[in-house]
């Protein structure tokens, strides 16, 4: 410790006032108000994702080269990152902070430039070994159903997943056209499910072949059957001949049919689905109009595949409104009303309303509804409550029958297959809890990403590990000076003229060069990636460093607590507190 | 090699060849050509030489205060205000005894707003501790930059490089430019005394109380009284490296004068032509220039001018209260000496106004003309 230091005088003292020895022992720490720390906080993306992925993790382990190691992490949260990577909207996108500053990072690409990349080391995820804890029935091979099932096995439940059509995946295979989701892709995912000793019998539909009598040695079973009755229009005329249901046309293609169609097809609808009609009608060699009511800015179809069909030929008609079907001769004769934009409905959109004496006709081979689709409920048990067009569920799934749970479309309007995904993610532990006699909303609560309603299973697996403060990082809290400006990597695109010649998927993945490009991109909002800004920028060297790594860790022995490594930090991963006194 | 180059340029060359390992400063007008031709050589990787870019002047010189106790060379340049907004920090370079080379290129001190030369801006700052050495040609530029950091290193204290603005910052004339050949075996690389280890954390520059305070400050004026020895010892090995050499003083013209003019700057380069002019019409005058102004060369001029009988003293400074701050600090150095010659104080060439030959004759006639000034202050060429 200190001693006092005497000088006779000028000639014995140092040139300059400096310590003679090592000034360690002054814990000038002691003088610190204020304390900063180490604490990730929730990225806008991962909160955005109702599957619930570790986007930010992932990312940065595809900038460390670690692409296995970026697909591990994705599987703990959703079995797949290849179909998500192609066919899921990318709220996380919408929500990421980069899109504030330049353009959003292309997460959905990485996301399959990660899956894609494993498939070629032929991954696959291993059975978790151990006891099995239980049994359960999952009714419905969808994304739900298979989400939860992967879940599951997991958790050491032995999974049986009953699928009414002769092939496992629901509206994955039955709705979405193979040039936006290949069936190789879908095969590949349901597989590595498979591989975890899920066991799926198809061509069992429920109702039918299977009651809940014959489920009596599972202990709890999971309904996901989603919604796959197409909506009608209730306007005459919509029962005749060759007026098709979209969803009915895109089963069929999925198939390997043709459908029975004219040269001229009109599609009356403005959603995903009546994309997927029209850009599929135009592989077919057919020609598509779409026929919308709203305005372009309230479809709800996704913007680039609205591009992409125009690309290839789809024309849309907008504020338009069949109001009857006649057939006239051979050719089906619409008759429509034209419509203006009123007041806003209760969906945010402004509301179409019809122009008096503006009917009209528009003549067409075909004529296919695209207008929605609905819940099929006629099978299900007794005791389950329905209201608006869904099944209605407690918070943790429970379908108000003791062992009966259910998701997916059958359960929410949210119809996406990220939706989808999360749903039978939340199943999956409401069902472990409830036999394992847990408190399922408890344990919610504890494993919600942000304020939720995604949960985390990783971290009801590791409820220790990779802690995570629930605020969500906004862009105003990041330190953007660190950031340089950068254009956003897209997958490349097929030439539409070459796309409309087949079922060939319209985008390819990322090169291993760009996905790294990309993947730099990330912000790392609220997450330290070790960028040693803070290392860099203390003044009194208390930011520690072990085998030239950050080790995320203060030495507060010496930090006087001046904040600037909070400040400096540009993505949000430091906090500051007061010093209790 | 000869190169025709401006003052600016010739400094930055003198950095290159002091192999200096860390620049930090800010832009200001006439200085921030010299770090503009640094940072590009830097930013270009031609230069191995950190560059800290900071928001102020009074920042470069801190960041340089920590680079230097870190055991590194380092350099900085401003002018005028950013010379003023520094201050501080100059005090806190020599009190630590960091020998940091500072290049200030002479500019006045606004307002009325000027961004021409005089030397106001240094000689404020002749109570910081700092070694100030004044140039006359853009060659002297180069070599004083190469000696400063010898002179800095030996003496352990700062140095300051001074130029005139735009007279030489910005006017290009041949300069003689070494190679990093000759100039190494010169100027070997820095070893300090105390430096920075991370390792071995001791504290710098603490708490000094009423008991040791004074002893820092002996040590710091022995410091600067072991400078005019340091500095001739350099100045005499850089002449026999490079057959150049510069004087805390130099004197020329008539020997014998009864006259001497004392200048600093580039203000000497056109009395040596009225000097010269005024010999062969028979006036018995001879010029002293001035290079070193910190520590004050009492003893060289003193020397210089047995003999004398006047002194007239031409200063592109003004103390306001006092007068021309070279005539100031030369009445003060001959004071306690015999035979003292009168001192005739001129201020002239304020804010940048030139400093032509008919001003110097008319002070030289001046000092002619009369047995003594007839005010403390005479103004030359004021437009009354």
């Amino acid at each position: 410790m200190s001693k006092l230091l005497s000088f006779k005088g000028a000639s014995e003292m140092p040139m300059i006032s400096v310590s003679f020895g090592n000034m360690e022992w002054n814990k000038t720490g002691a003088w610190r108000a204020q304390r900063p720390f180490y604490e990730d906080k929730t990225p806008p993306c991962s909160a955005a994702c109702p599957a619930g992925n570790d986007i930010v993790a992932f990312i940065q382990k595809i900038t460390e080269g670690d692409f296995e190691g970026a697909w591990s992490l994705i599987k703990e949260e959703n079995p797949f990152p290849g179909i998500c990577g192609r066919v899921c909207f990318h709220p996380c996108e919408s929500k990421c902070n980069r899109g504030a500053y330049d353009e959003p990072v292309a997460i959905h690409a990485l996301e399959r430039f990660v899956s894609d990349y494993a498939s070629t080391l032929n991954k696959k995820t291993e059975r978790v070994p151990g006891a099995r804890k239980g049994k359960v029935a999952v009714i419905g091979s969808g994304p739900a159903g298979m989400g939860c099932a992967y879940h599951l096995a997991k958790l050491h439940y032995e999974v049986t997943v009953f699928e009414s059509s002769p092939s496992a995946g629901g509206m994955l295979r039955m709705g979405i056209p193979s040039y936006r989701l290949p069936k190789g892709v879908l095969d590949r995912e349901i597989s590595t499910i498979q591989a975890l000793g899920v066991e799926i019998r198809t061509g069992i539909p429920f109702g039918e072949k299977l009651g809940l009598d014959d489920l009596k040695d599972y202990q709890a079973t999971f309904i996901a059957t989603g919604a796959h009755r197409g909506r009608g229009l209730n306007i005459p005329g919509e029962k005749g001949k060759s007026v098709f249901n979209g969803l009915d046309l895109l089963r069929k293609i999925n198939v390997g049919h043709r459908g029975k169609l004219g040269d001229k097809v009109s599609i009356i609808g403005g959603g995903n689905t009546a994309i997927d009609v029209a850009r599929s009608v135009i592989r077919l060699g057919k020609k598509a109009t779409i026929l919308y009511r709203r305005s372009k800015e309230e479809m709800p179809a996704f913007e680039d595949e609205i591009l992409e069909a125009i690309e290839e030929g789809v024309k849309i008609r907008y504020l338009v409104n069949p109001v009857r079907i006649q057939q006239k001769d051979d050719m089906k004769r619409l008759e429509c009303l034209r419509m203006e934009l009123g007041e806003k409905d209760e969906s945010g959109r402004r509301k179409p309303v019809a122009v008096p004496d503006s009917n009209f006709f528009i003549e067409a081979d075909t004529v296919i509804v695209a207008a929605g689709e609905e819940i099929e409920v006629s099978f299900l048990p007794k005791g389950i409550e329905k209201k608006d067009g869904i099944v209605l569920t407690q918070r943790d799934g429970n379908a108000g029958v003791k062992g009966i749970f259910a998701g997916g479309d059958l359960t929410s309007t949210q119809r996406t297959v990220a939706h989808a995904i999360g749903s039978g993610k939340k199943a999956a532990l409401a069902i472990d809890c409830y036999l394992q006699g847990k408190n399922a909303e408890e344990a919610i609560g504890q494993i919600l990403i942000g304020e939720g309603p995604s949960l985390s299973i990783f971290r009801h697996l590791h409820p220790e590990e990779r802690p995570m403060n629930p605020h969500v990082v906004a862009f105003e809290e990041l330190n953007t000076d660190y950031f340089e400006t950068s254009k956003r990597h897209r997958e490349q695109r097929g030439l539409a003229r070459k796309r409309i010649k087949g079922f060939e998927e319209v985008t390819s993945t990322l090169t291993e060069k760009i996905a790294l490009k990309e993947a730099e991109r990330c912000f790392s909002c609220g997450t330290c990636n070790g960028c040693e800004n803070c290392y860099v920028f203390c003044p009194d060297a208390s930011i520690v460093k072990v085998e030239e790594i950050l080790s995320r860790q203060v030495d507060y022995d010496f930090c006087k607590g001046c904040g600037i490594c909070f400040s400096e930090c540009p993505r949000g991963a430091i906090s500051l507190k007061e010093e209790a006194r | 090699m000869k190169k025709v180059i401006t003052g600016n340029q010739a400094v930055a060359y003198g950095v290159i060849l002091s192999r200096v390992d860390v620049i930090s400063a800010y832009p200001i007008t006439p200085q921030t050509t010299i770090v503009e031709e640094l940072s590009e050589l830097i930013a270009n990787g031609r230069l191995n030489t950190r560059f800290l870019k900071v928001e102020s002047e009074h920042s470069a010189m801190a960041a340089l205060i920590g680079a230097s106790t870190g055991g590194v060379r380092c350099f900085t340049a401003t002018s005028s205000h950013g010379l003023a907004y520094m201050h501080e920090m100059l005090h806190w370079a020599s009190g630590a005894r960091l020998p940091i080379v500072l290049v200030n290129v002479n500019r006045a001190i606004a307002p009325p707003w000027n961004i021409w030369s005089d030397q106001s801006d240094s000689l404020a700052q002749r109570d910081t501790g700092w070694i100030q050495l004044y140039c006359e040609n853009n060659q002297e530029v180069l070599d004083t930059v190469l000696q400063a950091y010898r002179i800095a290193e030996s003496a352990k204290l700062p140095v300051m490089v001074v130029l005139d603005a735009y007279v030489l910052s910005h006017t290009s004339e041949p300069v003689e430019i070494p190679t990093m050949e000759e100039v190494d075996p010169f100027l070997l690389p820095y070893c300090p005394e105390y430096a920075i280890d991370i390792q071995e954390p001791v504290t710098f520059s603490m708490i000094a109380t009423p008991e040791f305070f004074l002893e820092f400050r002996y040590k710091l004026q022995r410091a600067m009284e072991q400078v005019p020895e340091i500095a001739r010892e350099v100045n005499d090995e850089f002449k026999s490296r490079f057959g150049r050499g510069y004087g805390a003083i130099e004197r020329y013209g008539k020997a014998e004068a009864e006259i001497l003019l004392m200048t600093s700057g580039t203000v000497t380069s056109t009395s040596r032509i009225v000097v010269q002019k005024l010999n062969e019409k028979g006036i018995s005058v001879a010029g002293i220039k001035i290079k070193r102004f910190r520590p004050f060369p009492a003893e060289e001029i003193y020397e210089e001018i047995k003999g004398a009988k006047k002194l007239a003293v031409i200063d592109r400074n003004l103390s306001a209260g006092v007068g021309g701050i070279f005539a100031h600090e030369l009445r003060a150095a001959l004071y306690p000496r015999e035979n003292r010659p009168q001192v005739f104080g001129f201020i002239s060439g304020l804010g940048g106004r030139d400093i032509t030959p008919e001003l110097i004759e008319e002070a030289i006639q001046y000092t002619v003309g009369h047995p003594q000034p007839e005010e403390e202050i005479l103004w030359l060429g004021l437009k009354k």
